[in-house]
């Protein structure tokens, strides 16, 4: 494993870290205030600093330094994480996770961003409240007493407090009693006790005790567990902090108490003094392969290379009863990272047996007309099988929506800033799971509609209280699984949609004429209108030239849905659905022209069998569709798809009325339908190449090849052709000679 | 290889004795039961507590086997480990190098 790829794997850490980080501010900012999530927040950013300091990440380790010195005011309760607090540590989490992209693909954060925070963390630490903060946590003792402006006296000194101690302190040592019991993992990560206990040995006059009780005989330990454990005695003039400090990269790897004690109470453990040079060890030490401080970064590696090349030889009867209790222990929440080409790799090869299990199953039924023998009965096992083991596989992409939940808060909080709102985002069902190439896919769309929650959704607070709602405005997002499909819900508190103002854009724009009859979810639905903006200026916030248009085209590119509900004065709700994976799909199976094709079920309305008195013949060669009182294109897919030269007659075969991109519909004409199934997707791209027209393929029970139809390429041909007849634009090349 | 076998009840520990090395010396101990054991730790430049560890805890299995675990030669890096992490071993050094 190279640097890189240890690198690669630091910055992976670091996003879980910066998510745990982030769960746990906002935890704390709902008023939790369990000393464990401050732990976990602590943890997080120490962790990044860590690692950040392996790889000479300066500018991380010294931000995350700053940081963590805050959090450990917080731990200590010496700060207390009041809502103030918390928007400092929020904005610095936004920043450590900005630093932390930077540093791997470069660029660099604003350095008066960087500057400023870190001023702010710094007030905090030493007990001052941020500006418009009620100073009501206690200030650090530190600060209280002698830091205080002392009063000038009559001749204007002002006299300076000042201390011996620095220079006299020759008497004023501490007795620190230190237990340290390492865990298994503090050795699997690279550590080492000893030399945690030579540099402690270093800060002063040490005297220790090993308690060596746990150890079993021979034949019944692990030799990789860890048995001893040791309770020192150190006599310093450093303080507490800096006994930890010793213990930095171990700390969450063993049980570790430091307390004051007084000099008399120290001996009552039969301590061996650790007075000698200990320079014999230095050299060797130095020489260490494994220095401590690259261990953090390589933590997670070495904890796995240690559980993979774990001796035989260590199996011991005794030792195991122990060994299972920490097992048990680890066992919750116990992860392993896998390349996602592999899991992809294992997807595309169950789909293949998905496909192989159908074509031996039609095979077998085709040659066992009464579906009695035994050959069908294990049949059906199997197909049984195929099936879960399809779910299971499918189920190893799935992940909770969490991280992009996550990420929508900060873009609340940033957004918010900016237009001067205060607004709350609240989560719900954030552990959903949907299929990792959804989430990918999703997090665009969705923060260009969080934008626009905020900036144009949600009211100013003057005209919230003006209308008697709470100043603060409320973005719920929620996620919830729904008929085998992922619902994801947006809904603002604002102001709803000015459907007065929608309809007159609409007019201006020329998308609908001024006399249209529109019901209200129609006039909320032009939002998604291609270039449509209700903005009255832009905004650097959502007014990027990009509208909602944008949005509907790649929830739809998923091949999910959009719609939106709004009530006047209460609000707006934006409902997506989307499928939960994108590697197998609903669709319908038609012919035309004696091929197979599919088509995406999500893309279709609604399927009719068109009367002949409902078609209509529009210039030489178009058609119309009559469906209640609208006309509709006609469009022949055999005849566009080049299956065949001349059109086929309407009412001989079945009219499918999709929606493209862009909301435009058209009824597509096939031969007949055969059926709705679940089909496995195959990459036409990956196979063979790239055919307009044609989404992608997949293989049917009888082995045959049928193409996925793009429903989108579809329509915009269509228009391709009409333009052509109208005026010389160029026609869609959808020549499918060679896929078919 | 956590050691080499002299000969039969000898056992020579490596230069470096680190984590990799517990298992390998625990295996090697083993298959020492039942036989005086005398340890050659005049090379050891660097020893974790898990090699401690083993080393212990066969010293222990010895000691109830009525068999003799001894040191006949250690280095100053071994010694001061085991002084550094509170390890008595007076009691295991042979005659002729106790203090």
């Amino acid at each position: 494993m190279d640097m890189n790829e240890i690198k690669e794997i630091f910055f992976q850490e670091c996003e879980e870290q910066l998510a745990e980080l982030e769960s746990g501010l906002l935890k704390l900012n709902d008023g939790d205030r369990d000393p464990e999530t401050v732990n976990a927040v602590f943890r997080a950013v120490h962790s990044i600093k860590g690692g950040a300091g392996a790889f000479g990440l300066d500018d991380l380790v010294s931000f995350a330094h700053v940081f963590e010195t805050t959090l450990d005011c917080v731990r200590s309760n010496k700060l207390e994480p009041n809502q103030d607090v918390l928007k400092v540590m929020l904005k610095s989490a936004d920043v450590l996770a900005d630093l932390v992209t930077c540093s791997r693909d470069g660029g660099s954060v604003e350095d008066s961003r960087t500057r400023g925070l870190v001023k702010e963390l710094e007030a905090l630490a030493k007990g001052e409240m941020p500006s418009g903060g009620a100073a009501e946590a206690p200030k650090p003792a530190a600060v209280a007493a002698p830091a205080a402006v002392a009063p000038t006296d009559d001749s204007g000194f002002q006299p300076i407090p000042f201390s011996f101690d620095d220079d006299f302190g020759g008497d004023d040592k501490t007795v620190f009693e230190v237990s340290f019991k390492p865990r298994r993992e503090l050795y699997s990560k690279g550590n080492e006790a000893a030399l945690l206990l030579r540099d402690l040995s270093r800060l002063g006059d040490m005297a220790i005790n090993c308690d060596t009780d746990a150890l079993p005989a021979l034949d019944a330990m692990d030799p990789e567990e860890t048995y001893f454990s040791w309770t020192i005695s150190i006599t310093t003039d450093k303080t507490e902090e800096d006994i930890r400090a010793v213990f930095e990269f171990a700390e969450w790897d063993c049980d570790l108490e430091v307390k004051e004690v007084a000099a008399e109470a120290a001996e009552e453990l039969p301590m061996v003094p650790v007075p000698f040079d200990l320079s014999a060890l230095d050299d060797e030490a130095a020489a260490a392969p494994a220095p401590a401080a690259e261990a953090p970064a390589e933590s997670k590696m070495a904890a796995a290379a240690a559980r993979v090349e774990k001796k035989e030889a260590a199996a011991a009867p005794a030792a195991a009863a122990a060994n299972n209790a920490a097992a048990a222990a680890n066992a919750a929440g116990q992860t392993i990272r896998v390349d996602l080409d592999r899991v992809d790799r294992l997807i595309n090869l169950v789909g293949e047996l998905v496909i192989n299990q159908a074509m031996l199953s039609q095979s077998v039924v085709e040659n066992d007309t009464n579906g009695t023998s035994a050959v069908n009965m294990g049949l059906e096992e199997l197909q049984q099988l195929t099936r879960e083991i399809q779910d299971s596989v499918m189920a190893i992409r799935a992940q909770p929506v969490k991280p992009v939940f996550q990420r929508m808060s900060r873009i609340v909080r940033e957004v918010a800033d900016m237009v001067g709102k205060s607004i709350r985002l609240v989560t719900e069902g954030e552990n959903t799971e949907v299929d990792k190439t959804v989430i990918d896919k999703i997090a665009e769309p969705l923060t260009h509609m969080i934008r626009n929650a905020v900036d144009h959704g949600i009211e100013s607070p003057e005209k919230r209280e003006a209308a008697g709602k709470d100043p603060e405005g409320t973005i719920k997002l929620s996620a919830k699984h729904r008929s085998g499909r992922i619902l994801i819900e947006l809904i603002d508190d604002g102001g709803g949609i000015n459907r007065e103002r929608v309809r007159q854009k609409a007019i201006d724009n020329d998308l609908i004429s001024p006399d249209a009859n529109l019901s209200d979810e129609e006039i909320d639905n032009l939002i998604f209108a291609p270039g449509f903006s209700t903005a009255d200026k832009i905004s650097d916030i959502s007014g990027r030239g990009v509208g909602m248009d944008v949005v509907k085209r790649s929830i739809q590119a998923l091949g999910g849905r959009i719609s939106i509900s709004s009530r006047p004065g209460l609000g707006s709700t934006f409902t997506m659905s989307l499928p939960l994976t994108l590697a197998v799909l609903d669709g319908m199976v038609v012919t035309v022209a004696g091929q197979t094709l599919v088509v995406p079920l999500t893309a279709i309305v609604e399927t009719l069998q068109p009367e002949a008195s409902a078609i209509h013949s529009f210039g030489a060669t178009q058609r119309l569709i009559s469906i209640r009182n609208s006309f509709c294109p006609l469009v022949d897919v055999g005849r566009i798809l080049n299956f065949r030269s001349t059109q086929a007659n309407p009412v001989e075969g079945v009219a499918l009325l999709v929606e493209s991109e862009g909301g435009g519909q058209r009824a597509l004409m096939v031969d007949a339908i055969q059926g709705q199934r679940q089909v496995v997707i195959k990459s036409l791209e990956a196979n063979y190449t790239h055919v307009p027209g044609i989404a992608a393929a997949t293989i049917l029970g009888d082995g045959r090849v049928a193409l996925i139809l793009d429903v989108d390429a579809v329509v915009g041909a269509s228009r391709g052709q009409s333009m052509k007849q109208d005026g010389g634009a160029l026609k869609a090349d959808v020549s499918l000679a060679a896929a078919g | 290889m956590a050691s080499k076998k002299a000969d039969k009840g000898s056992l020579k520990l490596v230069p470096i004795l680190d984590l990799n090395e517990a298992s390998v010396l625990h295996g090697q101990l083993t298959n020492m039961r039942g036989e005086d054991v005398k340890i050659d730790a005049s090379e050891v430049e660097r020893i974790g507590v898990q090699c401690v560890q083993v080393i212990l805890a066969a010293a222990k299995t010895w000691e109830a086997d009525s068999k003799n675990f001894v040191f006949e030669k250690v280095s100053e890096a071994f010694e001061k480990t085991m002084q550094l992490i509170g390890i008595d071993i007076e009691h295991l050094l042979a005659k002729e190098i106790r203090q």
